[in-house]
């Protein structure tokens, strides 16, 4: 029994060398020689958002609405067809995913019949009756509807934060219709800008001035109508403005927009005549024409620029312009800058909600940093006093192995990219605790060997061989807990369980081999007839 | 060192009746204080809403700053210390239905507006914010649930593998003895029911269980070796020969316990009462609960066979 397996000896050796190289970039920092970060790729142990600094944020994409997005466009595009070919439709509405589409004739709807079977009878089921059409999306189209509209959206975000120039974001999807961000590091203000510029559906539009008003009801007088609803009969729509012109609170437009932001190829910060900030943007290919055609045809005219709905600048169009606009307003230099990043990136196929946002600034983390390495080392420093001064020799080795078993679990958390959060490092502290539990198990089996009247050898020796199912069912179970902690939870709770789960096996590891070999290594070549224990 | 003789064996056996009337009144108690409060004070993690910690230079009183924030039209749910008083930092808190997220952000730039302009703010911080939709809320209470339950049905089966059945739900008992009692000492300490106490919690049963095994592991262990003897004694002989260890490993985990409780930090500290307590009832149970339980199961089985 007092051989020294070589074998696990340089086992010990290699991971703790592993370990040490895993973990040097955690503890030289910046000091490591420039060659190292190229032979070894470890970054040292990653710290999680709440001990970093930084913001989490939990979208809810609203992949529903890409169902009635998919069917107001069917809608245009049948009442195009139709338009070519002479035909009205009277009325249409959205039931879920229906589209319902009124003739005043049964000859239109035999037209519009022809052209939706057409374009979409491969996505969804076409039924005529009397002089009305049904077309409902199929299930499975409605899936992938929602599954692009979802990866639009990510890829969307994605630019968005790219652009923003921010360390080592990211960005997930999980489940069917949420998107994780996770951006360390940033400062309060960024924190807030990337909230944001991350919620900014971003649609654009261009679209001419009717009227402007003061109140919603002076417009609507000036059309003789009392309701909004009788505006939208008239394909008509009111905007609230932001232009900063007390006098233009509302605007009346044309409710479809000729000419929308998705054509730009390329937006920036500018400064308008005033010496305001600005947002200058350029068109692409048919944008351009269409742009064109939308000025030309109205020179004298307002145009609108309409961002999320509501009216940014108001400008009179004096030339036919093709390729550039200016959207002036009441920006600062700032919101010039992130409205040109989002038109830059795209607009939002479907809305956004965040769900949950956790935001920690840098200072708060370091604090926890800070308390957690002090009570770890406090308690570290309690254990193995409490185990040397209990168990004497045997205590020592087991402190051995208790200080091999945080260097592997350490080592560990950065080979694997675990991240380590604060309940992580509580975590690490309650399995220094925990972890002489096998030793103890150990420790007083062998003196119960020795109290029975064996030799001492063979004492260690039973020892170790009848607590290790002991140990074993002990760890599995807890490792179980561990496991299904690690499947429930998110963020901080996430990196707890890592921590325990992989602290239990560098444990069992620690107490069964480690420790057994350090002991085999103090009584190797002698007989020994007492165990300091 | 010895802490107990090594061949003495304690009579456990003969206290159980006292120790389920002990467990009883533990547990009532528990119940009686988490009924009377209207079930755990949830955190904002699961009831939905929105949660600040501000660290001022100074320490204003907190009725100031609820007052200031009332003067911009906002009526927190609740404005208090948190860590240290010397730290000056205060958890400002709102429940969903009054502020929704748009509004979070208006307040939020609102705060920064008041912190710019009233001089005892100077300096102040937005040190974290945590906004959690109803639907998550939601969400986190069904999975928290379920994961204890799932560790619990996960150890019964692992049990019921390695030991008998009797063991298995000796085990599993004490389980729900140690979260129930846990919980309400939670409740009685009036803290908040947050995700990091699930944490700890789920770690509680992880160790309580592991506790439970060693005991059942020397149990079983004797009686291979003792088959005629009694099983009261055999029970006895088991948890009197494991009970340096009991001891020993509870007090190893007390000794890291105290610093974090002491020294971690506001968010930590919660976390080390709900395992101190847990950790002390968790062994209390193996011995009171779990192997009691055994003792029960065995008689009833003989007397059946009989």
């Amino acid at each position: 029994m007092r051989k020294v397996s070589r074998g696990w000896v340089l086992t010990i050796v290699f991971i703790s060398l592993m370990s040490l190289i895993f973990l040097a970039p955690t503890f030289a920092g910046d000091n490591l020689p420039s060659w190292w970060s190229k032979v070894f790729p470890s970054k040292g142990i990653r710290l999680g958002l709440d001990l970093k600094g930084g913001i989490f944020l939990l979208l809810g994409v609203q992949v529903n609405e890409s169902v009635e997005v998919e069917l107001n466009s069917i809608n245009e595009i049948i009442k195009n067809d139709l338009t070519k070919s002479r035909a009205l439709v009277k009325s249409s509405n959205i039931n879920g995913s229906t589209l319902t589409l009124n003739f005043y004739s049964k000859d239109d709807l035999d037209k519009a019949l022809t052209a939706a079977n057409d374009n979409f009878s491969n996505v969804a089921s076409i039924s005529a009756n009397d002089l009305s059409i049904n077309i409902q999306l199929n299930s499975e189209y409605i899936k992938e509807l929602k599954k692009n509209s979802l990866a639009q959206v990510k890829q969307v975000i994605e630019n968005r934060i790219a652009d923003f120039g921010l360390i080592e974001p990211s960005i997930q999807t999980t489940g069917n219709d949420r998107i994780l961000v996770q951006v360390p590091g940033a400062s309060q203000k960024d924190r807030e800008r990337i909230v944001d510029l991350i919620r900014k559906t971003a649609v654009l539009e261009f679209k001419i001035v009717n009227a402007a008003g003061i109140t919603e009801d002076i417009i609507l007088q000036g059309q003789g109508v009392s309701s909004k609803d009788e505006l939208a009969a008239k394909n008509l729509e009111i905007h609230p403005g932001e232009t900063g012109n007390q006098n233009e609170n509302f605007f009346l437009t044309e409710d479809i927009a000729k000419v929308t932001g998705e054509s730009i190829s390329d937006a920036r910060i500018s400064f308008d005549n005033f010496g305001r900030p600005a947002v200058l943007f350029r068109f692409k290919g048919e944008g351009a024409a269409n742009f064109g055609d939308l000025t030309g045809e109205n020179i004298g005219e307002r145009l609108a620029i309409v961002l999320d709905g509501n009216v940014k600048s108001a400008p009179v169009v004096n030339d036919k312009i093709t390729y550039e606009g200016t959207i002036t307003g009441t920006f600062t230099p700032e919101e010039a800058k992130d409205l040109a990043l989002v038109l830059r990136s795209g607009s939002l196929p479907v809305p956004v909600a965040v769900e949950q946002e956790r935001s920690v600034g840098p200072s708060l983390g370091q604090d926890s940093i800070d308390s957690g390495r002090t009570s770890m080392i406090v308690g570290g420093i309690l254990v193995l006093l409490f185990m040397a001064f209990f168990y004497r020799l045997q205590g020592i080795v087991a402190d051995i192995a208790l200080l091999l078993n945080m260097l592997f679990i350490m080592g560990f958390l950065s080979a694997f990219g675990v991240t380590l959060t604060l309940p992580g490092i509580a975590g690490l502290v309650l399995t220094l605790g925990m972890a002489v539990d096998g030793n103890i198990i150990i420790f007083e089996r062998i003196k119960e060997e020795l109290h029975i009247g064996k030799t001492p050898l063979a004492a260690i020796e039973a020892g170790y061989s009848r607590s290790l199912w002991t140990i074993l069912d002990a760890n599995i179970t807890t490792l179980l807990t561990a496991l299904i902690l690690f499947w429930f939870g998110t963020g901080p709770i996430k990196g707890f369980a890592a921590t325990l789960s992989i602290g239990i096996i560098s444990t069992v590891f620690s107490n069964v081999i480690v420790a057994r070999l350090i002991t085999n290594y103090f009584y190797r070549d002698k007989e020994i007839s007492t165990v300091s224990i | 060192m010895d802490i107990f003789k090594l061949d003495k064996t304690y009579d456990f056996v003969s206290k159980i009746p006292n120790a389920v009337k002990f467990s009883l009144l533990l547990i009532v108690i528990s119940i009686g204080s988490i009924a009377y409060h209207g079930g755990p004070n949830w955190g904002v993690e699961f009831t939905g809403g929105t949660e600040l910690q501000v660290k001022f230079p100074t320490g204003p009183e907190v009725k100031y700053i609820r007052e200031s924030l009332e003067a911009q039209g906002y009526e927190a749910e609740a404005v208090q210390q948190f860590g240290l008083a010397s730290d000056h930092e205060y958890l400002i808190s709102f429940s969903p239905k009054v502020v929704s997220f748009d509004q979070i952000q208006d307040f939020k730039q609102k705060l920064n507006d008041v912190i710019a302009t009233t001089p005892e703010y100077a300096g102040a911080q937005i040190q974290r914010i945590d906004y959690i939709g109803p639907k998550i809320g939601k969400e986190l209470i069904q999975k928290a649930i379920l994961s204890i339950l799932l560790a619990c049905v996960g150890i019964l089966i692992y049990l019921v593998f390695r030991f008998e059945l009797g063991f298995a739900i000796g085990a599993v008992i004490a389980l729900f003895h140690d979260t129930i009692i846990t919980l309400g000492a939670i409740s009685i300490a009036d803290k908040e029911f947050t995700l990091a106490i699930v944490a700890a919690l789920l770690t509680v049963i992880g160790y309580s269980v592991n506790d439970t095994i060693v005991i059942f592991d020397r149990i079983r262990e004797n009686m291979s070796k003792s088959l005629q003897k009694n099983f009261g004694t055999i029970v006895n002989e088991g948890v009197s020969q494991t009970l340096s260890r009991t001891i020993l490993t509870g007090v190893t985990v007390f000794i890291v316990l105290i610093p974090l409780f002491f020294l971690g930090g506001a968010v930590i500290h919660d976390f080390a009462f709900t395992l101190i307590i847990g950790v002390l009832v968790g062994t209390y149970s193996s011995i009171f609960v779990a192997s009691a339980f055994v003792v029960y199961w065995r008689k009833r089985k003989s007397a059946e066979d009989s």
